[in-house]
């Protein structure tokens, strides 16, 4: 028994960049209104004082679309997680659009992807440690801290450096809401020498910490078979919704700079697709 | 009624231990453990005996009045999660655990009051990092001792009269996905303990404690070098394998992590478990067999060194953990008296062993809808595995029968050797396996599997089966609706007894299947029925209370067809039969009758 199914492998990222103009036609759900599922109590993804950086693209989308946003607020980490929350939110259809899915995710309707990030090593700038890629020699010496349940987590049991690692989870809804990245506070107290997680998930944070330094985690063959660090992200309409889909699809292609630069004003960095398919 | 927490208690609960004295007890302290056992009115060890044949010399229940079996009491346990174990009867007290949060109760037999109580004080990180909802498979006794395992890793002996903490060892660390639902086994002066989880790459093991103390006495690893396996030059089976069948230093990421139930020879001195899946989901990123996970191990339970240990299924590729029941029975098999051990594999196939040495004397398939290996070599034990039911990175496969949770799982079948049949609770659930799926954790991208499970070739999702070990053959199918995810307990009255997960208890003829009387209780069943007598009469106990991994759909709350692992699309209608909620219920013949 296992909690984590991770598989490492390649994902279609040629179709990534492959925009799909959308016909014009009816909007889905209420005529004017835009709705969004969000979890309201999670940064630096989403809150419900919309300080989150999917609040920020909520916000923008229905400005250009006309329409009034409308949340509906389920927290994305309870029993079944992301997943469950899909089932009791989209597809109950108490909403049409989730602003932030990976590309190609089973069991929504994806929008065509609007921005592509990487799992990072991150560290103070300090130590000079030198750390390109999940084999780099130094890692061996160093403690290091993971999000449980991701692509980090299998990369450092492939290496055995898990041995010295320390586990972080943020999606632990026991925990009181983060006023900052618990593993970002470790590195801080140098309980943990470098972390690796999503840099979305710690972007917003690391613009007040200037000390530290973020280095891709490249993609990867050097254990036998693929490991993937670098996900495109994408907006999700229900199952079938091809009419909201078709919607997102056209904000995307027609204002993608804005979405952009919403996303580096917090701290999300980008990485361009074929970046993400290095190594691959 | 007082809650007895561990904080504060230590050597003065020794003492008054000793003061003690309960009816029955004085005298039973006297005799061994293994003597203990034989007397048929008690039940004082998790599988009844040491060889774990669940099978009771009573009789006072007979396949003719079975039918008028009712209700003789019943008791809250105060629980809602998976009741996966059994209660023991020690003398006059009936001692039980509880699901998380691991409440543990003595009852007097006379007038049910509880005696006392104990739950431990857990680290709640524990619930979060346990995989197949948060069930307990019961308490062990030994030397006027309950010992107890908690959900985060705590082992903790009480006294068994006043419920006072003896001793408290911390066995697994919950901060490192490990956690501890089995019973333990007490053999000699040692409690065994098992682990579960192994998440975050941790190696699985195996733990003796001394009984007295808590004191560590050995531990032996699944992997890695002979010295942390404890094998000797008395192995024998390879050396070093637990290194050289693993690419690189993998092996200390191995899991085969030992959550399951343990078994033991007197007359061998060995002890009997089997150990879980590797470590590494991907397959393909670990080659070799990956020894020794999914192996049945053969232990010296003073020393902890291994005797002999035969891998099951080399290079698991569909989370076959092969830590079910070792049942000991001397039997016929192929037309030789044998000492055997007969294990029901979650992969489908039944192994029939020489206990004595581990060589394989038979492995059939116990459903016939298995498909993933058409047959297992006799002379090396190795599955003749189909590529096509093979998951791998890089391709969806359909179709592979069992699911990952087996054809049967921890739930522990029953020797009956009035009628020479094993009578085995099964699962009957087939999957597909969807390798390239992007996956969410809220936040956090990552690319998984997506396994679905649904019902077999038939319908039925389990059924109990009777198994004649003489030739490997199935005797006779009981289909169930839902996985048959609870034990069974045959009794010398020809009768068998198991529960459902939609609420039924059941009798049946240990011969033919055929049932006898069956009784609707509060919730699904999953635990494993005891029988006892008090005050000359019989009497079964069944814990019920539905939840663990074939219904982690309803324990948890998730509705999403693929989550637990893609079992809860195998119980998505289980609500329409049952509820959470954990109780003791105990079923008598009238006793006027």
């Amino acid at each position: 028994m296992r909690l984590l199914l991770t598989l490492a492998a390649a994902t279609a990222l040629g179709t990534v960049a492959a925009f799909t103009p959308g016909t014009a036609g009816a909007t889905a759900g209420s005529a004017n209104e835009l709705r969004v599922c969000a979890d309201p109590d999670y940064l630096p993804f989403s809150n419900r004082a919309g300080a989150g950086f999917e609040n920020q693209i909520a916000s923008y989308v229905a400005r250009v679309l006309h329409e009034r946003l409308v949340y509906t607020w389920d927290s994305s980490r309870g029993a079944g997680g992301f997943d469950q929350f899909l089932r009791e939110t989209l597809d109950a259809k108490k909403c049409d659009v989730v602003t932030d899915v990976p590309y190609a995710s089973d069991g929504i309707l994806a929008s065509n992807a609007y921005y592509v990030s990487s799992y990072v090593f991150v560290f103070p700038k300090r130590k000079h440690y030198d750390i390109t890629s999940m084999d780099s020699p130094v890692l061996a010496h160093l403690k290091i801290g993971f999000e449980t349940d991701t692509p980090a987590e299998n990369g450092l049991k492939l290496r055995t450096l898990i041995l010295h690692a320390v586990p972080f989870d943020s999606t632990d809804e026991s925990k009181a809401p983060p006023a900052t990245s618990e593993m970002l506070a470790a590195l801080a107290s140098g309980k943990i020498a470098v972390g690796v997680t999503w840099e979305p998930a710690i972007g917003m944070y690391l613009r007040a910490m200037p000390q530290f330094d973020v280095v891709a985690v490249p993609n990867s063959r050097s254990q036998g078979s693929p490991e993937q660090y670098a996900f495109p992200m994408a907006m999700a309409a229900r199952s079938g919704d091809t009419v909201t889909k078709a919607k997102l699809d056209r904000v995307i292609a027609q204002h993608r700079a804005e979405l952009t630069r919403i996303l580096a004003r917090n701290g999300v960095r980008l990485y361009a697709p074929s970046d993400a398919a290095a190594g691959l | 009624m007082k809650r007895m927490l561990v904080a504060g208690f230590s050597a003065c609960a020794l003492l008054l231990a000793v003061a003690g004295a309960f009816r029955a007890g004085t005298a039973q302290e006297r005799v061994s453990l293994s003597e203990l056992a034989k007397d048929p009115n008690q039940w004082v060890m998790p599988s009844l005996d040491y060889a774990a044949t669940r099978n009771s010399k009573l009789s006072e229940i007979t396949t003719d009045n079975a039918k008028n079996l009712s209700v003789a009491w019943t008791m809250s346990t105060g629980a809602t999660r998976g009741h996966e174990g059994q209660p023991l009867v020690v003398g006059d007290t009936l001692y039980f655990e509880s699901a998380y949060p691991n409440h543990v109760f003595a009852v007097d037999l006379d007038d049910y009051h509880t005696k006392w109580e104990y739950t431990p004080k857990q680290d709640p990180f524990a619930v979060s990092v346990a995989c197949c909802d948060l069930v307990n498979r019961g308490v062990a006794y030994g030397d006027g001792k309950i010992i107890v395992d908690a959900l985060d890793g705590h082992v903790i002996a009480l006294d068994a009269q006043t419920g006072r903490t003896v001793w408290i060892s911390k066995n697994s660390d919950a901060e490192m996905g490990q956690t501890l639902t089995s019973a333990p086994l007490i053999v000699k002066n040692k409690v065994i303990v098992g682990v579960s989880g192994g998440e975050f790459g941790v190696r699985g093991f195996l733990t003796a404690y001394d009984l007295n103390t808590g004191k560590k006495a050995w531990r032996a690893y699944s992997e890695g070098p002979d010295s942390d396996l404890l094998i000797g030059a008395d192995f024998t089976g390879p050396h070093n394998a637990g290194v050289s069948t693993w690419h690189g230093d993998q092996w200390r990421v191995g899991g085969g992590t030992t959550w399951g139930w343990y078994s033991y020879d007197p007359k061998l001195n060995l002890v009997y478990y089997g150990t879980g899946n590797p470590g590494t989901w991907n397959p393909s990123q670990r080659p070799g067999d990956n020894k020794w996970s999914m192996t049945i191990f053969a232990r010296n339970p003073d020393t902890g060194m291994a005797k002999w240990a035969m891998q099951m299924t080399p290079h698991d590729a569909w989370d076959y953990d092969g830590v079910n029941e070792m049942i000991l029975a001397d039997i016929n098999v192929n037309g030789s008296d044998v000492p055997a051990l007969v294990h029901f594999d979650r992969n489908g196939f039944a192994y029939e062993v020489d206990r004595r040495t581990g060589k394989l004397l038979l492995a059939k398939k116990f459903d016939p809808a298995v498909n993933w290996a058409t047959d297992i070599d006799v002379a090396t034990g190795r599955p003749h595995v189909v590529a096509d039911k093979t998951p791998k990175a890089g391709e969806n496969v359909q179709g592979i029968c069992p699911a990952a949770m087996g054809s049967k799982d921890q739930q522990p079948a029953s020797f009956d050797p009035q009628s020479g049949y094993f009578i085995v609770p099964t699962n009957h659930n087939c999957m597909d396996y969807k390798a390239f799926a992007v996956k969410y954790k809220s936040g956090f991208p990552f690319v998984g599997a997506t396994v679905k499970m649904y019902p077999g070739p038939g319908g039925n999702r389990g059924a109990v089966i009777a198994w004649d070990p003489s030739d490997g053959h199935i005797a006779w199918t009981d289909p169930e609706r839902f996985p048959a995810w609870g034990g069974v307990l045959t009794t010398a009255g020809g009768v068998a007894f198991y529960g459902t997960m939609d609420g039924w208890f059941k009798a049946i003829d240990t011969k033919s299947g055929k049932l006898l009387w069956k009784f609707h209780t509060p919730s699904g069943i999953i635990g494993n029925p005891i029988t006892y007598t008090h005050k000359g009469h019989q009497y079964v106990a069944i814990l019920s209370g539905v939840g663990g991994w074939a219904a982690l759909g309803l324990a948890a709350g998730l509705t999403n067809p693929t989550a637990g692992l893609g079992a809860v699309n195998a119980a998505l209608d289980l609500s329409n039969y049952t509820q959470l909620g954990g109780d003791l219920v105990v079923f008598s013949l009238p006793q006027n009758s």
